[in-house]
């Protein structure tokens, strides 16, 4: 009897099935959404006294251009707020700043104390009332408030996008100054954005490519001082600086350092003929990597160090290759139309940056180091010199305009190809090369 | 001489006589304008000559001026003693003292939400402007946003937002009254990236954009496919023999319609594009990372009868492609999202709650890749 029951009423249940509620969740799928800068808001952090006020100003404006800068942010305008944040530990009104569409909150506090600041600061996910990590707080001298107000934002940056950020970080450039027949080219330093421009030598001998330590206390640069091209490491914190030893005779230029700081890879040439080499630091002893006919320069070490790629014309017109960190074969990975030249290992070693001339035009691009997927990003009368932003989002290269009065200016692009835009220096600028991330 | 030839030569002379007097030749006379001429005097001749006269020039040019020498901007001050690399006085600047060990703050308590969302009019279908044909002009311009469908440029006026209105203004004596609006309209947005190099092109694209997903047309779906899922079958298939009594009340109760939910046919795919579009509209992975990007997420969250994500329900059911700390921010953009796009509270057809009511939705973002 039970058994019959039983039967019927899966029978029941089988008939009444199509009609009824289906048992799990609904599920979707979505594999298109938009692409477009994440709504933020800054409202001004707040000072613990009228002596920290200027402060709180400063750094909510940094931190704000900071992330506005990469393109991927985009500030709501104070006009726009409906509360004010007037104490750094009261509860958020999300649904107030939900009401504007921000979807990202940065709030912050600013102490002063004697000579010493201090600034705090959270991050909010508005829309889920949530915190995205934990407060956070920088203290130090007052003349480093652009540095607090640059790690600020690269928290938030890195707690939104997931991945590193580059505001705390300075780039080496060559500062170009006067006519183009008569320029005037001294080494600087600055901040990422342009800021605290500081000169390093002066402008009686022609100095070129500057290039960064992995730890950003030493530059390798190359000068015309002696009338050839020389190689000179130079300390960033106490500007001294110390010729390489290189062969007589010969004219070396074009030097990277390797990812472990102690050795260099350059450019040599000798009877016509260039070749890279490779010269461990300490000791000045240099190694041959290649021996070829052709024009070997530009090579830039992988983030791990163990492969070099280069610019070589030993196919006829300048293209790039790969090889081992202590020579052998070359693999050729560019196979586009036009020239290909100044590769730069991206720090994620995911890409490689370069420079094409193609048309009559010049590119900054980039490509996987297989030489595949290649996009260039840029186009115009002269692009050249591709440096990366430490966490590899951002290039930075030099933009020249035509003619006699054609002036060199430093450009930034994201990897994307988006947010093209120049870097504000006070006079023209050429060669830049990121550093580290400060500590 | 007969009479036929006089009347033949009366008739030759007269018609003679006409055509040469009779103006049949006369030709009309050629269309010409005229323009009065007045005569003048040779004085008067001359002194209107005399006022067209140049001025004198010297023979002997003054002496120019020259002008004040302009600052050269692009001089700049010889190097000071800063300047030079021996000085050792280049400042770098002050190292902050960043604390080794992060200061952790302590978590303010919870704010209250008091949600009281404006009431605005149900959002209406994205209204896309359909690409142009293939042409020179048709290559993407540039623009701040990128989504499926391409978006005109809004009017100068209108405010950005998810929603077009149309602006209404008071006027006076109108007979109904309308309330005062603003005029709003989405963001411009192209379909894809456009890079400096693509957009300064002068030929044809080297490679065609991607192809536009075709809009899922609401087909008559059979039934089976809406049947309730093996899944969630399998347990019941499952159930030991011992287990019959429970599973026959289940099924008994399911069957008479337990409790008063309201139940009724399953969405269609109509209804379920509606939503799912309602949430790419807010899914912006813009600001991820390009690992980020590489993960796919499953989240779920249930919803109100009014179409608002319960408080809490959100989570992330399953990740892959990537690290946890990629997953946790693809995660949180998908939660974004869902809580964006669903403030004012999600359209879905009340009578089939019981559809909607446990939504799991999976974000693969592999078409929105940089590429």
């Amino acid at each position: 009897m039970m058994r019959l029951l039983t039967v019927l009423l899966m029978g029941l249940t089988l008939v009444s099935a199509p009609v009824h509620a289906q048992n799990g969740p609904l599920r979707l799928e979505l594999d298109e959404g938009i692409i477009e800068p994440l709504p933020f808001a800054v409202p001004r952090f707040v000072p613990d006294g009228p002596s920290a006020s200027q402060y709180a100003t400063d750094i909510s404006r940094v931190v704000a251009a900071d992330l506005t800068g990469t393109g991927l942010f985009r500030e709501i305008s104070s006009d726009a707020f409906i509360s004010q944040v007037n104490s750094f530990d009261a509860p958020v009104q999300f649904a107030d700043w939900k009401a504007i569409n921000a979807e990202a909150l940065v709030t912050g506090a600013v102490n002063l104390s004697g000579n010493r600041l201090t600034v705090r600061f959270r991050v909010w996910d508005v829309f889920s009332g949530q915190e995205l990590g934990n407060g956070l707080q920088f203290a130090g001298t007052t003349e480093g408030w652009r540095r607090m107000a640059h790690k600020v934002a690269d928290q938030v940056y890195s707690r939104v996008t997931g991945e590193g950020g580059y505001f705390d970080s300075r780039v080496a450039f060559v500062s170009e100054s006067g006519p183009k027949d008569q320029r005037r080219k001294r080494l600087a330093i600055m901040d990422y954005d342009g800021a605290n421009v500081q000169y390093l030598t002066d402008s009686a001998s022609i100095v070129l490519a500057p290039r960064f330590s992995p730890s950003g206390d030493r530059l390798l640069y190359t000068s015309y001082e002696t009338g050839q091209p020389r190689i000179y490491v130079l300390d960033v914190a106490r500007v001294r600086r110390q010729e390489l030893n290189t062969l007589d005779g010969t004219m070396s230029f074009s030097p990277r350092f390797s990812p472990d700081g102690r050795s260099i890879v350059y450019s040599l040439t000798q009877g016509g003929n260039t070749d890279l080499w490779k010269m461990d630091i300490a000791s000045g002893q240099s190694v041959r990597l290649t021996n070829t006919p052709a024009i070997e320069t530009a090579p830039s070490y992988a983030p791990d160090g163990i492969q070099i790629v280069f610019e070589s014309d030993r196919s006829g017109t300048p293209q790039l290759y790969i090889m081992p960190a202590n020579g052998g074969e070359a693999t050729r990975i560019s196979f586009g139309q036009g020239r290909y030249g100044t590769p730069v290992w991206s720090p994620r070693g995911d890409l490689i940056a370069f420079t094409k001339q193609n048309k009559g035009r010049f590119h900054i691009g980039v490509m996987r180091v297989d030489g595949s997927e290649e996009r260039l990003l840029t186009a115009s009368f002269l692009d050249e010199g591709p440096t990366w932003s430490p966490n590899g989002r951002v290039i930075m290269f030099t933009r020249e305009t035509q003619g006699a009065s054609g002036r060199s200016t430093l450009y930034s692009v994201d990897i994307s190809g988006r947010n093209l835009k120049p870097v504000r220096t006070p006079d023209g600028g050429s060669d830049p090369s990121w550093g580290p991330l400060q500590n | 001489m007969d009479t036929g030839t006089k009347i033949s030569a009366v008739a030759h002379v007269s018609l003679i006589s006409w055509a040469l007097f009779g103006g049949t030749f006369r030709s009309e006379p050629l269309p010409m304008s005229v323009q009065d001429v007045s005569v003048i005097t040779a004085e008067q001749f001359a002194a209107l000559q005399a006022q067209q006269l140049a001025p004198e020039v010297p023979v002997t040019p003054a002496a120019l001026q020259q002008p004040d020498a302009p600052e050269d901007e692009t001089n700049t001050p010889e190097p000071t003693e800063q300047d030079q690399p021996e000085s050792e006085t280049v400042e770098t600047p002050a190292e902050p003292e960043v604390e080794s060990e992060p200061k952790t703050l302590e978590l303010p308590p919870e704010p209250e939400l008091v949600e009281e969302p404006p009431t605005l009019t149900e959002p209406e279908p994205e209204t896309a402007v359909l690409p142009l044909p293939p042409g020179p002009s048709s290559q993407p311009a540039p623009s701040d946003k990128i989504a499926p469908d391409p978006i005109a440029p809004p009017p100068p006026d209108a405010r950005p937002d998810d929603i077009e209105t149309p602006p209404v203004s008071q006027e006076e004596g109108a007979e109904t009254q309308q309330e005062q609006q603003e005029q709003t309209a989405p963001e411009e947005a192209a379909p894809e990236i456009v890079t400096e190099a693509e957009e300064t092109q002068e030929s044809a694209p080297a490679t065609s954009p991607r192809p536009r997903v075709r809009p899922n047309r609401p087909a008559p779906e059979p039934e089976v496919a809406e049947a309730p899922e093996p899944e969630a079958q399998e347990p019941q298939t499952q159930e030991p023999e011992a287990a019959a009594p429970s599973a026959i009340e289940d099924a008994l109760a399911q069957a008479l319609g337990e409790g008063t939910e309201p139940s009724g046919p399953p969405l269609t795919s109509g209804e379920k594009d509606a939503m799912r579009l309602a949430v790419s509209r807010c899914w912006n992975v813009g600001s991820l990372s390009t690992d980020a990007l590489n993960v796919v997420v499953v989240v779920g969250f249930s919803l109100t009868r009014g179409g608002k994500v319960v408080g809490g329900s959100l989570r992330m059911i399953d990740s892959s492609g990537g690290s946890a700390g990629a997953a946790k921010q693809a995660y949180e953009a998908a939660r974004r999202a869902i809580l964006r796009c669903g403030a004012k509270g999600y359209t879905l057809p009340a009578d089939k709650y019981d559809q909607w009511q446990d939504i799991e939705i999976t974000f693969n973002p592999e078409r929105m890749r940089i590429k």
